[in-house]
């Protein structure tokens, strides 16, 4: 079955990319709105030597990656603590619900205010966009572990802190898993907005700079680029996902 | 000294009467059977004696203390599947003594085996709990709370989910783990038959807010040792028509109120 879906869903973006390149060729629309995608892949290409893509790509996966991991792993034990303890969550979960709903885009200026236009910016607008969320995300996950996992604990004689590191965690770590490769997903977002503000490197960067130039093939293969990093990265989380948390299947 | 007591211990949700006053004492190593129609409090009251909930007033005693927390001297086999799936068959079994100082490493192992064998799931110990039946899943729980090697067991239907012949075989290996080992058991069941097999004493309960209906010692009629033979006996056929009597009267104060 897994064979058929992988099948279909070729088939399907085939199609979908047949159907654009004939639009494109028809001349229904100016090539310098929307040119065909043999165009923006012969772009692609050339941007490789051109316009160093692969260093800007790499530059803003470094960026996405040094973000994501410093917010996860900040909010992962606070969020398992807000979860877990009803005092820790009455206390966190005001600020951080308050923070969550604040645009990212909003806090730009204040970040450049705060941390100048270099990489510090870029860190913190999505450690900002990402952390907040992540920290309710973790959260809700801790409690929605079953209540039967933690009394078969307690009457086997788990103390309290036990529960946290061997009933919570290895309980709720396949949705926690989940919800980190949503959020890393998200740091895009926010990565794209803070290349374009700030910076001279980067996809975000190079996007604005062939905008600029009215170059619609770069601007499109710079897009393009981007979805083949997520594309990739979630294929890869997902496979994890299944090799690591094979014991839920049935 | 009694060893474990109920000292009028009420329960209430709100404005939800559970448990109305309720004085019961057990002895060490008897096997009390709480027989009652479903969401009665029987539950509930157990579920005090593991620390899991707080009466509402009274308190319940072991050997004098009252019970405030749960710990590793009661144990509890839950009515739904417990068993932990991102641990094996095994693991889970091996999880009930994660916490006993008590036993070395390969003592550990040896135990593991041994219950996985009397529960049946020697052959399943690699197996993930999410992928066996839940029959299996339950003994898995029940090995688990055997594991952990406390002195009172406290099982909520436990044998609900699983086959005649499975029930029967663990009805009798329970019995005789109580009587081999010393362990005190409160078994809460609607299943007549099984309260009547199973226990030294059996506490019918009326419908909610629980209160004791009967008391029947079982042990007093057709004495300590059970087999299988028994249940086709005139004095167990007695016995459970007895208790049936009193539960089927539960059901009339139901046709009462309506």
């Amino acid at each position: 079955m897994p064979g058929q879906k992988a099948i279909i869903g070729t088939a399907s973006t085939l199609a979908l990319l047949l159907v654009w390149e004939l639009v494109s060729r028809s001349g229904m629309v100016q090539d310098k709105f929307l040119p065909a995608p043999s165009t923006v892949l012969y772009t692609l290409g050339s941007m490789i030597y051109g316009r160093d893509l692969l260093y800007h790509a790499g530059i803003s996966t470094l960026r996405v990656w040094s973000a994501f991991l410093m917010a996860a792993a900040m909010a992962v034990p606070i969020g398992i603590l807000v979860g877990s303890f009803r005092p820790v969550g009455a206390a966190l979960e005001p600020i951080v619900d308050f923070i969550r709903y604040l645009p990212v885009p909003a806090l730009v200026p204040l970040s450049i205010i705060w941390f100048g236009v270099g990489e510090g910016t870029k860190i913190f607008l999505l450690w900002l966009g990402t952390f907040f969320q992540l920290v309710l995300l973790v959260a809700d996950d801790v409690r929605r572990v079953p209540v039967e996992y933690h009394e078969a604990a307690m009457t086997v004689g788990a103390p309290g802190w036990r529960r946290l590191t061997d009933v919570s965690l290895p309980a709720m770590l396949p949705t926690l898993v989940d919800n980190m490769r949503i959020t890393l997903g998200w740091c895009w977002t926010y990565l794209i907005i803070a290349e374009i503000v700030a910076a001279n490197s980067g996809l975000g960067f190079v996007i604005w700079q062939a905008r600029r130039f009215f170059q619609t093939p770069e601007v499109m293969a710079g897009v393009v680029t981007i979805g083949i990093i997520g594309l990739a990265t979630d294929q890869l989380a997902r496979a994890l996902h299944r090799r690591w948390f094979g014991y839920l299947t049935r | 000294m009694t060893y474990l007591s109920f000292d009028t211990v009420t329960k209430r949700y709100g404005k939800t009467e559970v448990v109305q006053p309720f004085d019961l004492d057990v002895a060490e190593g008897e096997l009390v059977a709480f027989l009652g129609p479903s969401g009665c409090g029987k539950t509930t009251l157990m579920r005090m004696v593991g620390g899991l909930e707080a009466p509402s007033s009274g308190c319940i005693m072991l050997r004098g203390e009252a019970l405030t927390r749960p710990d590793r001297r009661r144990g509890m086999v839950f009515q739904s599947y417990s068993a932990f799936p991102w641990l094996t068959v095994a693991g889970n079994v091996a999880y009930g003594m994660r916490y006993r100082s008590d036993l070395s490493a390969a003592e550990k192992r040896d135990q593991v085996a041994h219950f996985l064998d009397l529960v049946g799931l020697t052959a399943f110990a690699d197996e993930w709990p999410n992928r066996i039946s839940g029959g299996m899943r339950q003994r898995v729980a029940i090995a688990r709370t055997l594991a952990a090697g406390s002195d009172i067991l406290l099982m909520d239907e436990p044998f609900g989910a699983l086959d005649a012949q499975r029930r029967e075989f663990l009805q009798l290996e329970l019995r005789r783990i109580q009587i081999d080992e010393g362990k005190t058991v409160i078994f809460v069941t609607h299943d007549v038959e099984e309260a009547a097999f199973l226990a030294d004493r059996v506490i019918v309960f009326t419908r909610r807010p629980a209160r004791i209906l009967a008391e029947v010692d079982v042990t007093a009629r057709i004495g300590a040792s059970r087999t299988l033979e028994m249940r086709e006996g005139s004095g167990f056929f007695a016995l459970r028509n007895e208790l049936l009597h009193h539960v089927r009267s539960t059901a009339s104060q139901e046709e009462d109120a309506v």
